[in-house]
Parts: structure tokens; C-alpha cells; sequence
């Protein structure tokens, strides 16, 4: 009874740890600031908004951790790959191949990480400290060091035939609306997706087998070099559409945008429950881990906390998350 | 897998029942019947911000001795680049339901869509420093960057006499304040001193005040010897356009007017080597800002747009009392 206690605690860490940190602040936030409130349907509304763009790079980085990865490269590409979407919209070329451009801009990074890390046999570590150096610099250089606007409202106004539904995905445009923005929908759908994929294919099994064992899933004749370049590749696709939502929520093309955003987004797929050394990870803990993300930055906020708390806390919490694995794992063993 | 639904599923729940229980908390809100005031600077460490923080605090003191209690939350993006963050910043305030928004947008474009989410959620904005690209806004609180560059103009033109050869360095291309202080500058100069030559108004010092030491450099190389003044204007620009005067061996030989307040400036006004600077007023920014809010609440007019003034710096007024809350912001009065 005792053990299975402690193995449920276990095991479903990261959601306990997110229902913890969000009745904290719903409790907190009312008694200490005397005003405002936290755990209201339209707060969480923003929260979700703002998980987004960490949890569509999540579900890709589930995919490259779990395969025993690791892509240091998604805040360079999520800037790369807004500014390549707002390029073609400024030059009057409609949403959907903007969209299009933009996932296949993702994939083609991917597939150069991939083909780098399997082919070259080179860590992923560095291949990827390198690209996020490389598609940094080709942002800024295709933006010509600014940011890329397409028209604005007051532009749109005034010709009011001028509308791009970019700009629509991501807002949580009536604050007391009940309605939740495209991009969440979006990312449940995926999350739905990838965890098929993940759990229901041969592909996804060849991932986990990669993952927990390189050499031994190569002896048994799987194609790893193939499947490396394929999982980057496919997270490629999926960094891409983070550029798309974060280009819907600037509403321009910014080349300096998402820097540091790789470390959030791979901080949620640990404090999911992801191993770093591959093997081990689900989509529904790396959704809970980006969710958690937001919480706790939403949640300082409204406690009035300054900024470095904020970090110090996220800090924290991705310590006792991998101390959290180590149990885990020690157990198993 | 089962257990993957069954997760999301309870997950999908408990998002669901919140909805109810949001109505009476949406109610109990403004408690207290003290005002919740959001000022959101474009950064936190900057001397330029903690004047606009302190500017707001002094705000809040006035208007609790009217016996209008008032709850500054001061927080800007944890990065002071990043637009993403200061969007979440100014959507976190919207969901805490605060009375108002003062905040200095980070872009004129990308800041548009959570602002134009407040004013629907009727929440009032107050936009400072730099403008914004919507007609949703209650108030534009910043410098009149034009008429700065127009006292610039008439000080330089006044000191050289009405005559001579000017040099102009601007700041950066796309960078619509620095653009105004230009085109301010450079009317005054057509229509005020006709005689003075403009030898060069169309070099840009960039970003950092090595890219601009490099521009001035270049500048002095072509024209060193001619020259009789120079306006840069911005900090950075005249950073490095005194840095290079001071290699070139003119510093203090000619005439030097400067926009905005620094270090560096300050030391070259003491030593002659800069004659004077335009200052724009933060602390008068984040003042106005807040209580510019609390008359929005209160619905009062406001204006649409507030000019905070500029002043114009010399080693002979730099000690002056008027001019101490510009050149010496008391920080410490407020923001302890």
C-alpha cells in the first residue's frame, strides 16, 4: 500500500508538482496582494496562450530527447523561420504558404542538424550550439538586422483589404471572451498526434530503442542514421510552427526573438519527466512541464515577485525534477 | 497510452470547471478601494527607467495624501530586448484585472494586440516614451523629440553666431525618435541660420558607441579642419563622437551639443569639451503616467497627447535646482 503510494507519487510527479504550484498561487496570490485573483478561467486562459510556443518545441524535443538527443538550436530557428514568414507576407503572398514556408524551414534546419549529428557522427551538443550560432546569424542577416513588419492595423484601416489571419492565431484578443486562441487547439491536436506516433508506430518504438541504446538498436538492424535525420527533421517541422506562432504573436518578423528560449523548452520536457540520456519521456509530461512553465512565470507576477525570483525558481524546480527522475530511475533499476 | 487520456481528459475537466467559479472572483476584484496601477518600463536597470519608476512612486505618494490609495506594480521583461516577454507582462496584468496600464512599449507594432486587448477588457493604457501604432490608447506621455531637436539647433546656431560650418550625426536607420530630434534639427538650421553650411547630415552612428566612435571618425578624417560645430542625436552617437574628438585632438575646439544625458556627457561639459546637452524627463514621464491613469479611472478627460519636456543642459545650469531632478534624479527618495 506504502509502495504503491510512493510509486504513484512517482510516477506522476510532474502533474502533482503542477496541481501543487498552481493551488499555491490560487491560495497566495489572493491572501498576500489583497487584490486580484489567480485560479480564474481567464487567467488560465492566458496561461495557456503562453504556453504555446514552449510546448509546440516541447513536443519536437520529446521526440530528440527521448531518441538520446539534445537541439540547442530551436530559439535560433523559431527567429529564423518567423522572419522567413513575415518576409513572404510582406511581399503579399498568402497565409498558408507563408505557413508552409515556415514548417519547411524548420524541417530543413532539422534535417541539417540531423544529418550533421548521424552522418558526421558528431554530439549533438556541439552540432547544435554551432547551427544555433549559424541560423541566429542567417535571422538577422535575411531581416537585415531589424525587424520585418508587414502592415499594421492603422495600414490595414486605411486599406481595408489588407488582412492577414497571422495575426489572429495567437491573441486572447477579448479578455473576457471564453473562447481560447488557434494556437492552443493547434497545440492539443499535435500533442494528440505526436503521442501516437510516439506510443503507436514502429517508428516511435525504433525511437525509444535508439534512444535507450544506440548500439544495440543498430546491431539489431534498425537504420539509425536514417531514423536520426528523420526525428530532427520531423522536430524541425514542429520548431518551424513555433515560429508561427511566435511570428502571430509579435506581429512582425524579429530576428532577435526566442533567445534562450531552447532552455525553456527543454526544461519542460525534464521537468516532464524526459531523461537527458535518452530512453525515457512522454508528450503528456512535456505539455505538463511547458504548462508548468508559464504557471510559475504567470504566477510570480501576480505575487508581485521581482524578475530574478522568476529565475531563481525556475531554477529550482528543474533541480528537484531531474532529483525526481533519479529516484525514479533508481527504482526501476 | 489509456492513461494519456484519461490525463487529458481530467485535464480538459478541471480547465472546464473553473469557468463557474471565475464570476463571483471577477466580482470581488477591486477590493479595498485601492487602485492597481501596472507602469511597464522597456527594462529595469537602466538609470532612464529607474527615473520613470521613481517618477511613478512619487505619483502614488502625492496621490495617497489626497486620500487616493494607489498600487504601483512596477515590472518590466525579464529580458530588456525581448518583445515576447513584455507581451506576457501586459497579458498577466489583464488577467489580475488591474484599473490601469502605463507601459513603454519595447516596439511600436508588436505591442499592439495585448494593448488593444486591455482597452476591450476596459482596462485603460497609458502609453510613455515611445509611441504605438493604435488609436485604442487613452494617452501619449513622452518627449517632444522634434522640439528637442530644435533647441538643439538654436543653441549650437546661437553659440557659433549664426555662422560656420555644422556637422550632424545621426543615430540609426528606422528609429522614429532619434528621426524627429533630425528633422526638428534640421528646420530650425534651413529657416533660423541660413548662414551656417551643413557639411554633413547624412551619416548614421549605429547601434553602440564603438559603431559611432567609428562614423565620427571617418566624419573628422573628411572634414576635421573646417569644422565649427556638431549636433549628435542621441547618448550613444555623442559618446562616440566625443571619444573620437578627443583622439583627433579637437575636443573643446569647437562647438559640441549633445542630446540626452550620461557619464560620459556630464564629464565633457565639465571639461569644455561638450557645451551643452538636451535632456528629455523620465521622472516627469512615469509621473504623469500614473496620475494621467488615475484620472482615466476616475473618467476624467485626458489629454491625448502630454509633452514631458525638454531642457537644455549647460555647464553653467548643471548645478541649478531646476535642473537637478533631470541631471541628479532623487532615486533613492522613491525607491526606498
Amino acid at each position: 500500500m506504502k509502495a504503491s503510494l510512493k510509486r504513484i507519487l512517482l510516477k506522476g510527479g510532474p502533474f502533482i508538482g503542477l496541481i501543487l504550484v498552481i493551488a499555491f498561487f490560487s491560495i497566495a496570490v489572493p491572501l498576500v496582494t489583497h487584490h486580484g485573483n489567480f485560479f480564474t478561467y481567464h487567467n488560465f486562459k492566458i496561461i495557456f496562450t503562453q504556453t504555446v510556443i514552449v510546448a509546440v518545441g516541447a513536443l519536437g524535443m520529446t521526440m530528440i530527447i527521448v531518441s538520446g538527443g539534445i537541439d540547442l538550436s530551436v530559439g535560433s530557428t523559431i527567429a529564423l523561420t518567423s522572419v522567413i514568414g513575415a518576409r513572404l507576407l510582406q511581399h503579399d503572398w498568402p497565409a498558408g504558404v507563408a505557413v508552409l514556408a515556415m514548417v519547411a524551414g524548420g524541417a530543413l534546419i532539422g534535417l541539417l542538424n540531423g544529418t550533421l549529428i548521424a552522418g558526421l557522427r558528431m554530439v549533438p551538443f556541439i552540432v547544435t550550439l554551432g547551427t544555433l550560432g549559424i541560423v541566429r546569424g542567417t535571422a538577422k542577416w535575411l531581416a537585415e538586422n531589424q525587424t520585418v513588419n508587414y502592415p499594421t492595423p492603422l495600414q490595414k484601416a486605411a486599406n481595408a483589404d489588407w488582412h492577414t489571419p497571422v495575426d489572429d492565431w495567437m491573441t486572447t484578443a477579448d479578455p473576457d471572451g471564453m473562447a481560447l486562441p488557434v494556437g492552443v487547439w493547434v497545440v492539443l491536436a499535435l500533442a494528440l498526434l505526436v503521442a501516437l506516433l510516439l506510443c503507436r508506430t514502429v517508428f516511435g518504438r525504433h525511437v525509444f530503442a535508439i534512444g535507450s541504446n544506440e548500439q544495440t538498436a543498430r546491431l539489431c538492424g534498425l537504420p539509425t542514421v536514417r531514423l536520426k535525420i528523420l526525428i530532427y527533421g520531423l522536430a524541425g517541422c514542429l520548431f518551424g510552427l513555433a515560429g508561427l506562432f511566435q511570428l502571430s504573436r509579435l506581429s512582425l518578423g524579429d530576428p532577435t526573438a526566442a533567445v534562450g528560449l531552447e532552455l525553456d523548452i527543454i526544461a519542460a520536457v525534464i521537468v516532464g519527466g524526459a531523461s537527458l540520456n535518452g530512453g525515457v519521456g512522454t508528450v503528456l509530461g512535456s505539455m505538463i512541464g511547458a504548462l508548468l512553465m508559464a504557471v510559475l512565470r504567470t504566477g510570480t507576477q501576480a505575487m508581485e515577485w521581482p524578475n530574478y525570483f522568476q529565475e531563481i525558481i525556475i531554477g529550482l524546480v528543474i533541480i528537484v525534477a531531474v532529483y525526481f527522475d533519479r529516484l525514479r530511475q533508481g527504482r526501476e533499476n | 497510452m489509456k492513461r494519456l487520456f484519461a490525463a487529458l481528459t481530467l485535464l480538459a475537466l478541471s480547465a472546464c470547471s473553473k469557468a463557474p467559479s471565475d464570476q463571483p472572483a471577477a466580482g470581488a476584484a477591486p477590493a479595498a478601494g485601492v487602485l492597481q496601477i501596472a507602469v511597464i518600463p522597456k527594462g529595469t536597470t537602466h538609470e532612464f527607467w529607474k527615473s520613470i519608476h521613481a517618477g511613478a512612486m512619487k505619483a502614488q505618494l502625492e496621490l495617497a495624501a489626497q486620500g487616493i490609495k494607489v498600487n504601483v506594480l512596477w515590472k518590466g521583461p525579464l529580458r530588456e530586448d525581448d518583445r515576447e516577454q513584455q507581451i506576457q507582462v501586459v497579458e498577466n496584468f489583464i488577467g489580475q484585472h488591474v484599473d490601469a496600464i502605463v507601459v513603454a512599449p519595447l516596439d511600436s507594432k508588436a505591442l499592439v494586440a495585448p494593448v488593444e486587448t486591455a482597452v476591450k477588457g476596459k482596462i485603460p493604457v497609458i502609453v510613455i516614451d515611445s509611441g504605438l501604432q493604435s488609436k485604442a490608447l487613452t494617452s501619449f506621455i513622452a518627449t517632444d523629440n522634434k522640439e528637442g531637436g530644435r533647441i538643439a539647433a538654436r543653441e549650437l546656431g546661437k553659440i557659433l553666431g549664426g555662422k560656420g560650418n555644422v556637422i550632424m550625426l545621426r543615430f540609426l536607420v528606422g528609429s522614429a525618435s532619434t528621426e524627429e530630434r533630425e528633422e526638428g534639427f534640421l528646420e530650425v538650421m534651413a529657416k533660423d541660420f541660413p548662414a551656417i553650411k551643413l557639411l554633413s547630415t547624412d551619416q548614421h552612428a549605429g547601434a553602440t558607441r564603438d559603431s559611432a566612435k567609428t562614423a565620427s571618425e571617418n566624419l573628422l578624417t573628411k572634414f576635421g579642419a573646417q569644422v565649427n560645430g556638431i549636433f549628435a542625436c542621441n547618448e550613444s552617437a555623442a559618446s562616440g563622437m566625443l571619444l573620437a574628438l578627443r583622439d583627433a585632438k579637437l575636443a573643446g575646439k569647437l562647438t559640441f551639443v549633445a542630446f540626452d544625458s550620461s557619464e560620459t556627457l556630464n564629464d565633457g561639459l565639465q571639461k569644455g569639451e561638450v557645451q551643452g546637452f538636451v535632456v528629455q524627463n523620465p521622472m516627469n514621464m512615469g509621473y504623469l503616467g500614473v496620475k494621467n491613469a488615475v484620472a482615466a479611472i476616475k473618467g476624467q478627460k485626458v489629454e491625448a497627447r502630454i509633452d514631458t519636456g525638454v531642457g537644455f543642459v549647460t555647464k553653467a545650469n548643471f548645478d541649478a535646482p531646476e535642473m537637478a531632478e533631470i541631471v541628479h534624479p532623487p532615486l533613492d527618495k522613491y525607491l526606498k
